[in-house]
């Protein structure tokens, strides 16, 4: 969802380029860092091909009587 | 009293997600701040192809918080499904007909030998002056290769041709009674009186009046009701109407991006729909005598003319009964967009609004659990986006060269992908418009908002209105729907 900083664009400088340098703005910028991977990852899931696990075993899902409106329908 | 009791409990669902979403930032951004991180180094400088002279930056996370920031979402997720999966099993599995009335062994053990005739589909179009829509409805419904067995518009106050139009179309028209209560009401008064008659194969299809189905609709959900006497509703997966350039296109996206994710899901349902769903007349019935005892809502109501968003609630109140539904790939439905900003913030809201008293209603329960999570994380998310975009603001004001992160262009280049895979199917224009990234960010950034103003109105106790604004028709008087 979030993409992350690319570009620095040279705009007129409203705040002191100390500012980045603080201790502060080391910690937002580590916590939306962290933030970005964990919507990263989400994203890569998004992309790949879902796995369904329960496929691989077989259960007792199957049925064991008709579930058909008929009655009289295999099940 | 007791609508005292709900309103207090509403408000206390606001708070409880902002203060949970928050918290868990706040928790997060501590354990930042205790790690110490590491002060940004200087730019390097570098060369491309050779001559161009760059600024880079090749700061990144260490591998040890990247790899617990991963591991961290991944396990959100995954813990998220496998809960909501391990309690529709659960739910599925019951045989009590006290807490699951509508649990698939409960109504196969009522229906078992016995053939109640075939299916027969019954639809009910409310229409609350929709002339403009109308026909197009009907003729879609009346072109499915599976034609449904009675058709009923559900006249609710309309002062326009609407009613001359369905009859002449050569459906039925049924025309609410005194009805102060919007769709729900007049949707109630109608199914009060055709449940009593209906069979244990009857399906009622309950659709909007701007909403035309693809076809196939019908032929694949009588299919389903026919294999699975169990089964206790079918909706329809939605996509918007051509049109309304860019902030169609956003919406488009957003309904393409739902439908993807209900198909990876195989069709386990979020909200049956009110653009089209179906539904078994004993899911309405035990609904209708749910309520008031171990459902919200008043007794002998099939919808809760207090949500706003009456077709969530129903999903929620089928669910919580141990109702099965699903939601095919065929059933597909074409639903109209908004056209300005102001009437999708108004839409939305509603929604959003609509959401939260829902599952407020409700309580923390199995069923809502799945509903809670999502609030939450939306809530997370605009804490997410809104630090990000600050933290843009904060060095694009603040540097006065070009520098570029390798890492952080990489991940970019992630999302980008997601963005354009997740919308492939909406052809070039949706790809376009998912590739260029920020406008779309920005259009989360909307959605945001009217979470944000969601979650502060219920938590200040400020009245919802059910504003339904469209482009054919003129503004509804808005009204207070909950105290």
């Amino acid at each position: 969802m979030t993409a992350p900083a690319t570009v620095v664009i040279p705009a007129g400088i409203l705040f002191p380029e100390a500012l980045l340098h603080s201790q502060w703005f080391a910690v937002l910028a580590t916590f939306v860092a962290i933030n970005t991977v964990m919507y990263a990852a989400l994203a890569l899931a998004k992309i790949l091909p879902k796995v369904h696990p329960s496929d691989w075993i077989r259960t007792r899902n199957e049925r064991s009587e008709t579930r058909s409106i008929h009655p009289d329908a295999g099940s | 009293m007791c609508q005292m009791r709900r309103g207090r409990f509403n408000r206390a669902v606001g708070i409880f997600i902002a203060l949970t979403a928050s918290g868990a930032a706040a928790l997060l951004w501590f354990a930042v701040a205790a790690g110490g991180p590491a002060l940004s180094e200087s730019p390097s400088q570098g060369l491309f192809f050779g001559f161009w002279s760059i600024l880079y930056n090749t700061d990144a996370p260490a591998p040890r918080v990247l790899l617990a920031a991963i591991a961290m979402a991944l396990l959100l997720a995954a813990g998220v499904a496998a809960v909501d999966r391990r309690i529709a099993n659960r739910s599925r599995r019951s045989a009590d007909p006290l807490t699951g009335p509508l649990a698939p062994r409960v109504v196969m053990a009522a229906t078992r030998g016995e053939f109640a005739g075939p299916v027969r589909v019954t639809v009910l179009i409310p229409a609350h002056n929709e002339e403009a829509s109308l026909p197009l409805t009907i003729d879609s419904l009346l072109a499915q290769s599976r034609r449904p067995d009675r058709v009923i518009v559900v006249a609710d106050n309309c002062s326009d041709a609407t009613v001359a139009l369905a009859r002449a179309a050569g459906v039925e028209v049924i025309e609410s009674v005194d009805n102060k209560q919007k769709k729900a009401g007049a949707l109630n008064q109608v199914l009060r009186r055709l449940l009593p008659d209906f069979g244990d194969n009857d399906v009622v299809m309950v659709m909007d009046a701007d909403t035309r189905l693809d076809d196939g609709f019908l032929a694949a959900a009588v299919d389903r009701f026919t294999n699975d006497r169990a089964l206790m509703a079918v909706g329809g997966l939605f996509y918007g109407e051509e049109g309304h350039g860019l902030i169609g296109q956003f919406q488009r996206n957003e309904y393409l991006r739902y439908s993807r994710e209900i198909g990876r899901r195989r069709g386990r349902v979020f909200v049956l729909t009110g653009t089209a769903s179906m539904f078994r007349a004993r899911g309405l019935r035990t609904v209708a005598a749910s309520r008031g005892s171990s459902i919200p809502g008043t007794p002998g109501d099939v919808y809760d003319t207090a949500a706003l968003t009456e077709d969530n609630e129903l999903t929620i109140a089928l669910k919580s009964l141990g109702g099965l539904m699903i939601s095919p790939e065929q059933c597909t439905v074409v639903t109209e967009l908004m056209p300005s900003w102001g009437t999708l913030w108004a839409q939305r809201l509603r929604w959003q609004r609509g959401a939260l008293e829902n599952i407020g209603a409700y309580g923390i329960t199995p069923q809502t659990l799945r509903y809670w999570a999502q609030q939450l994380g939306i809530g997370y998310g605009v804490i997410a986006l809104g630090s990000y975009l600050f933290l843009i603001f904060l060095m694009v004001f603040s540097l006065d060269t070009w520098i570029w992160f390798p890492f952080w262009l990489g991940l970019g280049a992630l999302f980008m992908v997601e963005r354009v895979a997740t919308v492939w199917k909406g052809g070039w224009r949706a790809r376009l418009l998912a590739v260029t990234l920020f406008p779309e960010l920005f259009f989360d950034m909307f959605l945001n908002v009217v979470y944000l103003k969601g979650v502060a109105d219920i938590s200040l106790g400020r009245t919802a209105s059910w504003k339904h604004v469209t482009h054919v028709r003129p503004l509804e008087p808005t009204g207070a729907k909950r105290p």
